[in-house]
């Protein structure tokens, strides 16, 4: 696999179709990988593929990376999940399909947090994603590598994160929100969550915008309370799922609840899910007369 | 000599003496599936098996969130209140000899220009008791910034680990003897063999003097290098919020147009908005420019204005790093 890769790569460059190859590469120690930008066909042996590879390298074709847009047209090393982000960025009009050459990777699922890696991809270092992938073979790419995967996911999704949303909804409004806030409270102000999503690519985020402050800079309840629920309104029918924000987090506050409930709540409103079709507009952006009006009342 | 030991079992009587005499005690415990430095209460809450904290304790000497004022506009003016503060004794336990280093860089910070009495009278207060690395990872290179587990600057007490789960303990400063001297009852001699330290090996090919002195050149400033190895950095800041020696805040204004409070809050220099100008330039205007930033402040601008040290290897950068970008690979290639 990580052959067939290295040699797409190297011909992607050497013929110029490409300028840029964003793509994983060892660490120093040859414990954790880590995001590379290949330029030259020579360094293409650095590229890997594993299930180490978390990252979620789409996040690289926003506009926040102006120095690595300046490189020429990219290629990605992505997996199903990442190019469902790609695709809400097509959709988006952030990415033109045509600029960018997608390097599918099938995967067979990824560790958590790259921590947890002691040599072999078990079930329990997996996240709920994973389990539950529908795009482990690639679904839209330039170019697919890897073995076709047969894996079928649950028909009703489970999973850790299906649990505890369940256990959520079935407490009362007082409790949930004593749950949140307890959550929240641990939150420092980093926006680690906002710089590793992919879909976070507003050039001037709500918080910064200070005249007048719209969100407390302070990490204190209504501060955090109120940076949380603007970030997770905001990717309301956008969110993939990625898990990318909840693995940034330096607290662990657990993001991954909170966007999959918006992506159910979004699935039973307009029965849409985003990330699998670059021609679909997300619904929060286009006016349907077919859209539901039962929640006005 | 006989060794002066803390016994496991006397551990939350230790704690119960702290807060007894009206302090607080600081110590790694789980908390949201990891371990941090928090406030506990009894010795069931201390983590026991723990490399270091994911945060620093910076927290409980320059904390995150401080009022440091307060404000009401009234027809005749402005009434603005200074903040007094009147720090708890607190006790860190279970500090690392690479953070307890860190306190230097911090006072030599806070009581630079102006003496910060928000930083220096919490320090003041404080007591820090570092247990001596047993274990470590691969993120651990106190050694190759010329410190070790057997370090004990900013250590008030030093302790080290013994067979059977006790402490030896030795007290390095004057407020490290007051501090055993007050809490004696908890502490008995006896002699005791001290657990193996854990010792991280230096990184080779990384020279401390070789990095400096290709910093202090301007002309490398500019050297497209810095893009090249850190252009994958996404600006979350995680590294400078968990770093012990980071300190840079804001002073912001938060409340009504009529009364509110001016707030000091962690800042990092890894956030556009950090030298954003208000004419909308800014210099620093790709992210790699903004972790050169924090490299140069770590290996250039600090020894050479302070003689403290401004990095001290603990390492939590990149464990915390979502792209996992290592200091120590930058510091190799800055070492050619």
């Amino acid at each position: 696999m990580e052959n067939t890769l290295r040699q797409k790569a190297k011909e992607l460059l050497e013929s110029g179709e490409v300028k840029v190859v964003i793509g994983y590469r060892w660490n120093r120690t040859r414990t954790r990988t880590t995001p590379v930008f290949i330029t030259k066909p020579e360094d293409t042996d650095q590229l890997i593929f594993n299930p180490l590879c978390v990252n979620n390298l789409s996040l690289y074709l926003t506009r926040k990376f102006k120095d690595i847009q300046a490189l020429g047209k990219p290629a990605i090393v992505a997996k199903g999940c990442d190019i469902k982000n790609i695709v809400v960025l097509i959709t988006e009009a952030q990415v033109k399909r045509e600029d960018v050459f997608i390097i599918g990777m099938v995967c067979n699922g990824m560790v958590y947090k790259q921590e947890l890696w002691k040599g072999e991809l078990t079930p329990q270092i997996m996240p709920t994603k994973c389990h539950n992938c529908d795009v482990r073979n690639p679904h839209v790419a330039d170019f697919v590598i890897g073995e076709r995967s047969t894996f079928t996911p649950p028909e009703k999704p489970e999973g850790m994160v299906f649990d505890k949303i369940k256990a959520l909804d079935s407490k009362d409004p007082s409790e949930r929100w004593a749950f949140w806030i307890n959550e929240f409270s641990r939150c420092i102000k980093c926006y680690a969550c906002r710089q590793v999503c992919s879909l976070c690519f507003c050039e001037r985020c709500i918080t910064e915008k200070n005249m007048p402050q719209w969100i407390e800079t302070s990490a204190h309840p209504r501060g955090n309370l109120s940076w949380n629920l603007t970030r997770a309104m905001h990717l309301v029918g956008r969110c993939t799922f990625c898990g990318e924000c909840e693995r940034a987090c330096p607290v662990n506050i657990p993001l991954n609840l909170i966007n999959q409930k918006m992506i159910q709540v979004v699935g039973e409103a307009f029965d849409f899910k985003s990330g699998y079709d670059e021609k679909v507009h997300p619904p929060m952006i286009v006016f349907s007369p077919d859209d539901k009006e039962n929640f006005i009342k | 000599m006989a060794d002066k030991l803390l016994k496991k079992e006397n551990l939350g009587k230790l704690i119960e003496s702290v807060l007894g005499k009206g302090g607080r005690f600081i110590a790694p415990s789980t908390d949201a599936r990891q371990v941090v430095f928090k406030a506990v209460a009894k010795a069931e809450d201390l983590a026991s098996d723990y490399i270091l904290a994911r945060n620093s304790y910076k927290e409980f000497l320059f904390p995150q969130t401080e009022v440091v004022a307060e404000f009401t506009v009234g027809k005749d003016g402005v009434d603005l209140r200074g903040t007094d503060v009147n720090p708890k004794d607190t006790v860190i336990f279970g500090s690392r000899p690479c953070e307890a280093a860190s306190l230097s860089a911090l006072r030599a910070v806070f009581t630079w220009d102006f003496i910060d009495e928000f930083y220096t009278k919490r320090e003041d207060k404080t007591v820090v008791l570092t247990v001596a690395c047993t274990k470590g990872d691969e993120a651990c290179f106190c050694t190759t910034v010329g410190l070790s587990p057997e370090t004990k600057d900013g250590s008030d007490v030093y302790l080290k680990e013994t067979e059977s789960g006790d402490y030896i303990i030795e007290a390095v400063t004057d407020k490290g003897k007051a501090f055993v001297e007050k809490h004696a009852a908890v502490f008995e001699d006896g002699s005791a063999t001290a657990k193996p330290l854990f010792i991280p090996a230096k990184i080779e090919g990384i020279d401390l003097d070789k990095i400096k002195e290709r910093l202090a050149k301007t002309e490398n400033y500019a050297d497209p290098v810095w893009g090249e190895l850190t252009k994958k950095c996404i600006g979350c800041g995680a590294c400078t919020f968990v770093c012990p020696t980071c300190h840079c805040f804001d002073i912001t204004d938060e409340g009504t147009a009529f009364e509110g409070e001016r707030r000091k809050n962690w800042d990092s220099c890894q956030y556009e908005n950090f030298t954003l100008h208000a004419s909308g330039h800014n210099p620093r205007d790709f992210q790699h420019k903004r972790w050169r930033n924090r490299f140069m402040c770590k290996f250039n601008y600090y020894p050479n204005k302070f003689s403290s040290k401004g990095c001290v290897g603990c390492g939590r950068c990149i464990r915390v790093c979502p792209v996992r970008l290592d200091i120590t690979e930058v510091m190799e290639a800055m070492s050619k």
